[in-house]
């Protein structure tokens, strides 16, 4: 069967592709630092995703209220607790780790956000693309620690993709194995 | 700490899935648990044992250990709201084992797997926090 886009879906996944694009990922290592290989790199990464999507969910802030604000502000913390590990883990390694964007240059990759729908959608995606980043990272980190750390923070992510689904009126879970997507 | 094998890990996590399994399919047949809520979740448990035996087929265990019904699974019975409870507890402990199977796991194409089974026990956690009332679904 075909798989099919509706308009919501669309718009967060056309969002977040931008966002991932413009978070930071792409960017140049340093050139002194942690050693290569030594998942720093990785974490940088997940770092400036996570950057991203706290300014998303502040965005996302204007268009919600009531119950599912009080929601997306309960995740929006989490995720500062995830930047606040990931910055502790990286400088661990002895690097040094990606500061955000400002809010303007978040603000210019983010949709127009009209209705709480437009918000939950881009959320959701985005929430997807954290699911997928962190089980990638679970294969890829070299040290047992780090991947303890990839995997405590990717069950938030899934409990966090779950949470907006509940809120969208979709099941929590899309199905017995939640892969996200990219 | 002695590091545990692959085997050992995968075993650990056949039972908790058993231990979930029972439980939905006995509060579906007490109706301790919207009925919708409790076919799905128990399908998706049904299909995470198919998983994790497969894995250890692979691994060269053919026969998994048995499981041990919870003694505690009687009591939560009782109630839509005691069983969610237990439930949520049930799906806790099985985020916090796959986690650390999926970090530890020796088998690196294991680990992503493992991973996804951890994201959906996440999203059981999810659908019974709402289940039972709770108006914050994420801790």
């Amino acid at each position: 069967m075909a798989p099919s886009l509706t308009r919501r879906e669309a718009l967060g996944g056309a969002a977040a592709a931008l966002v991932l694009a413009s978070c930071g990922g792409g960017d140049p290592p340093p050139s002194t630092g942690p050693q290569a290989g030594s998942g720093a790199a990785l974490l940088g990464s997940l770092l400036a995703l996570e950057h991203a999507v706290v300014a998303a969910y502040a965005a996302c802030e204007d268009v919600l209220r009531g119950e599912v604000l009080r929601n997306t502000r309960a995740i929006a913390e989490q995720e500062r607790e995830h930047v606040a590990r990931l910055q502790g883990l990286i400088r661990d390694l002895g690097g040094d780790p990606p500061a955000g964007r400002s809010t303007a240059e978040y603000a210019r990759t983010f949709p127009r956000l009209r209705e709480p729908g437009d918000a939950l959608a881009f959320a959701e995606d985005l929430e997807q693309r954290q699911v997928r980043a962190y089980l990638e990272a679970l294969t890829e980190l070299p040290d047992l620690e780090l991947r303890n750390a990839a995997a405590s923070i990717g069950a938030d992510e899934g409990a966090q993709l779950a949470a907006v689904r509940v809120l969208q009126g979709l099941p929590a879970a899309q199905g017995p194995f939640v892969t996200g997507a990219l | 700490m002695a590091t545990r094998s692959d085997v050992d890990l995968l075993e650990d996590l056949l039972a908790l899935e058993n231990r979930l399994l029972s439980a939905y399919e006995a509060a579906l047949r007490r109706e301790a648990i919207d009925v919708a809520l409790g076919e799905m979740l128990r399908d998706h448990e049904q299909e995470h044992v198919r998983a994790i035996e497969q894995a250890l087929r692979h691994a060269g265990r053919r026969s998994p250990r048995a499981s041990v019904p919870s003694p505690d699974l009687t009591a939560a019975l009782r109630s839509r709201e005691s069983f969610a409870r237990f439930a949520r507890e049930l799906e806790a402990d099985a985020v916090a084992s796959y986690a650390e199977a999926a970090a530890a796991i020796r088998n690196p194409r294991l680990r992503q797997p493992l991973g996804s089974i951890m994201t959906c026990e996440a999203a059981h956690e999810v659908a019974l926090r709402q289940a039972a009332g709770d108006r914050v679904l994420v801790d």
